[in-house]
């Protein structure tokens, strides 16, 4: 009989184990960018040929609205400015977890770059609505979608056995996997931003962003209202919708409920 | 997006936002078409988890649930809203709605053939009395008690009175039904309601492999409420003629309640009686006359004639069957499953304390019955991920474990067809008494695996 069992806790720790530290350039890019050293930052960034190309890929994505190409570091992040080039530089750190083929879900990895775009961007501009200029804050969102790697991770081996249990009963991963090993998806992102040394706040957002665990803190818990809120507008997209992406977690109605009107309103939804 | 599906409704749950743009994204006919050819009679799609709905996105939906409609009769609509988007909906489509509107998916299983807790009391209000009337006709063919609030003050009340009823249904809209005949399931008889004019058609309509497998699974008594039967002709004669020489084998009985013959040859409910149909008045008097149930086989199931042999076809794909049902525990209570045995003989429990079953019929290329019996502990550990936690409550472990089989049996479902063996499988029954279970595959051979998880036994056993 070759079967395995589903997914222990073994096997979440063997996978944040493999999780690889900041490699040295992004340290030291991050490190400069931290303290306000674009050009510096540019300089080591360069130095990182996947991470330039990447840079150069995201930048001239139709949602940062730039007229022509965008091809040199320097100027990608004078553009950029500091909170966005450490968002964007996090955001290429989790391509790197990025599995090489997708199984669970329908995904390749420009759509993969898409959605950390769209995020990213629509992030900022509710950060700008609520007045919010806090470059950990700004990089937060890069972690989201690290939760769609964990489940590819941990449920691309057991495809069959998950489809057939959720044709029985509607639970996402998150909750699959917090009752089979007591452990959510968002606990291993935490502890993946702690693997980075992202600020705790980044965690404490993510984890508040579950719509599952709400945060003490009012603040953390409003910004982790609009950052499920706003996850779940871009998972209703239809390509995120193909890609099997719009019930990967549950999507949490009446914890967002109190900034519905403004969220609709500030994304223009008619 | 796939379907969820239980006692026959099948729910698409989308998330989020649904407009004209990705609505068509989340539901395509593929996937209704799976969720039909899983037995589902309703097909809704649920508004628990959406924030924001236009009308072009419901547009989409309200397409599909129309060639849906077009093709298989299914009940169509949307479940699980509150009171300000159902009013969004009504307003949306005024006097043009032919779908139907659940207020929550408990109350769709209601409105289902397939769903087995009949006997609930039910208050029902809508302000529109056909509705009042066909929500309560519809309730009452699926073997529910039915109570009509005659207007808003009466509703309010009525509902006060919480105790008096298992479910209150407001809010809700029947469009168009279903015609499949219902079925429900009343101690150890089955009951069919027919309505109408029974003529050729009801050679279709009728679930004849559903009838099959439950003869093998082990009942015996078929009752046929004919009340709102207007008249039959000589193909529906033909027909219950031959389902009765059918069942004989079986020792199976076949009775008609409340058929009235105004506009109906007599005659052919003599030929009836020549085939060994019984005509009662009324349902009652059969369901609550315990002598006569006896008479009639519903109070053992065991009575059966027809002791088929494991063949070599299923013992050839017997390590699939162990695979599903072992996959699916070891998925379940996420511990790794030692085969202790394996032995062909009758079922033999050594120990029925403490224990439930479950059992799932497939046919098709191959056909048979898998039963698992587990010690109650291990039901309800692996009943845990279902449910979400643990509890002690075994009528929720026994729905569960129901569940539970049924992945089982599309587990197998999918393993057979791995080799080309095409198969469906019947709805699981379930066992909260061992001596129950017996009674039904008395004297019947079988592959009897001994399972051992986490040093817990657990049984299982294949036949025919």
């Amino acid at each position: 009989m070759n079967v395995v069992v589903m997914i222990t806790k073994n096997k979440i720790a063997s996978f944040i184990e493999k999780i690889p530290p900041t490699p040295k350039i992004l340290q030291e890019t991050l490190a400069l960018l931290s303290i306000g050293e674009l050009t510096k930052a540019a300089k080591t960034a360069e130095n990182d040929l996947a991470l330039k190309a990447y840079l150069k890929n995201i930048v001239n994505k139709p949602i940062y609205g730039f007229k022509n190409e965008v091809s040199n570091i320097s100027q990608i992040f004078g553009i950029l400015g500091v909170s966005q080039s450490q968002q964007t530089v996090y955001n290429y750190m989790v391509t790197l977890l990025n599995p090489n083929e997708w199984l669970l879900f329908k995904l390749n990895s420009k759509l993969f770059y898409e959605l950390q775009a769209q995020l990213s961007k629509k992030w900022d501009t509710v950060l700008s609505h609520l007045e919010i200029d806090n470059k950990d804050i700004h990089g937060a969102i890069t972690l989201l979608p690290s939760s769609i790697i964990v489940s590819e991770a941990l449920f691309k081996e057991k495809i069959d056995e998950v489809t057939l249990l959720r044709s029985t009963k509607a639970l996402d991963y998150n909750t699959i996997l917090t009752r089979l090993c007591g452990i959510g998806l968002f606990d291993i992102c935490e502890q993946i931003a702690n693997k980075w040394g992202m600020s705790t706040i980044v965690s404490q957002i993510i984890q508040a962003s579950s719509g599952i665990k709400p945060s003490d803190d009012e603040n953390i818990n409003k910004l982790g209202k609009w950052m499920h809120l706003l996850l779940f507008y871009e998972l209703s997209q239809p390509l995120f919708i193909k890609a099997g992406l719009n019930d990967f977690i549950d999507f949490q109605v009446d914890y967002v409920g109190d900034i519905y009107d403004e969220f609709s309103s500030l994304m223009g939804i008619e | 997006m796939k379907a969820v599906i239980k006692n026959g409704v099948a729910v698409f749950t989308p998330q989020g936002f649904l407009d004209g743009n990705n609505t068509s994204s989340f539901l395509e006919l593929d996937d209704v078409e799976a969720a039909i050819n899983l037995k589902a009679d309703l097909i809704l799609v649920s508004l628990k988890k959406v924030i924001f709905f236009n009308r072009n996105g419901l547009d989409t939906f309200i397409k599909l649930f129309s060639k849906i409609r077009k093709k298989n009769k299914a009940v169509v609509g949307f479940c699980d809203y509150d009171d300000n988007k159902y009013k969004a909906i009504k307003n949306f489509y005024k006097n043009e709605i032919y779908f139907s509107l659940f207020k929550t998916v408990e109350i769709a299983y209601l409105f289902s053939s397939s769903f087995k807790n009949q006997n609930k009391n039910i208050l029902i209000y809508s302000s529109d009395n056909s509705q009042r009337s066909a929500m309560a006709i519809e309730l009452h063919d699926n073997g529910h008690n039915p109570i009509i609030a005659q207007n808003e003050a009466d509703f309010l009340a009525k509902k006060a009175k919480k105790s008096s009823y298992d479910y209150v249904i407001y809010s809700t809209y029947l469009g168009q039904m279903g015609q499949n005949i219902a079925t429900r399931v009343t101690g150890n008889a089955i009951v069919y309601t027919v309505s109408g004019y029974l003529d050729v058609e009801i050679g279709n309509k009728f679930n004849i492999e559903y009838h099959n497998n439950s003869l093998n699974v082990g009942f015996r008594l078929f009752i046929f409420d004919a009340y709102k039967v207007k008249s039959m002709n000589v193909h529906a004669l033909n027909f219950f003629s031959k389902l009765s020489s059918a069942g004989a084998e079986y020792n199976a009985t076949i009775c008609f309640a409340g058929m009235s013959f105004e506009k109906t040859q007599k005659e052919f409910r003599e030929t009836l009686e020549d085939a060994g149909i019984l005509f009662y008045n009324e349902l009652d008097d059969i369901l609550q006359n315990k002598e006569l149930l006896k008479e009639l086989g519903a109070s053992s199931a065991a009575n059966i004639q027809n002791k088929r042999v494991l063949n070599k076809k299923n013992v050839l794909e017997l390590p699939r069957f162990i695979d599903a049902a072992v996959v699916t525990i070891e998925m379940m209570t996420n511990a790794k499953a030692i085969k202790e045995s394996a032995e062909i003989h009758n079922l033999v429990i050594d120990d029925k304390t403490d224990k439930i079953a479950s059992s799932i019929g497939y046919y098709g290329d191959i056909d048979g019955m898998v039963i698992l019996v587990f010690p109650t502990k291990i039901a309800q550990k692996a009943c845990e991920l279902l449910i979400g936690e643990s509890t002690d409550d075994l009528e929720l472990i026994l729905d569960t474990l129901a569940e539970l089989v049924n992945i089982v049996g599309g587990n197998i479902k999918t393993l057979l067809s791995n080799d080309d063996i095409r198969v469906d499988i019947t709805l699981p029954r379930t066992y909260q008494n061992i001596d129950d279970l017996l009674a039904v595959i008395s004297n019947r051979k079988g592959v009897q695996v001994d399972l051992s998880f986490d040093g817990n036994k657990f049984l299982f056993f294949l036949t025919r």
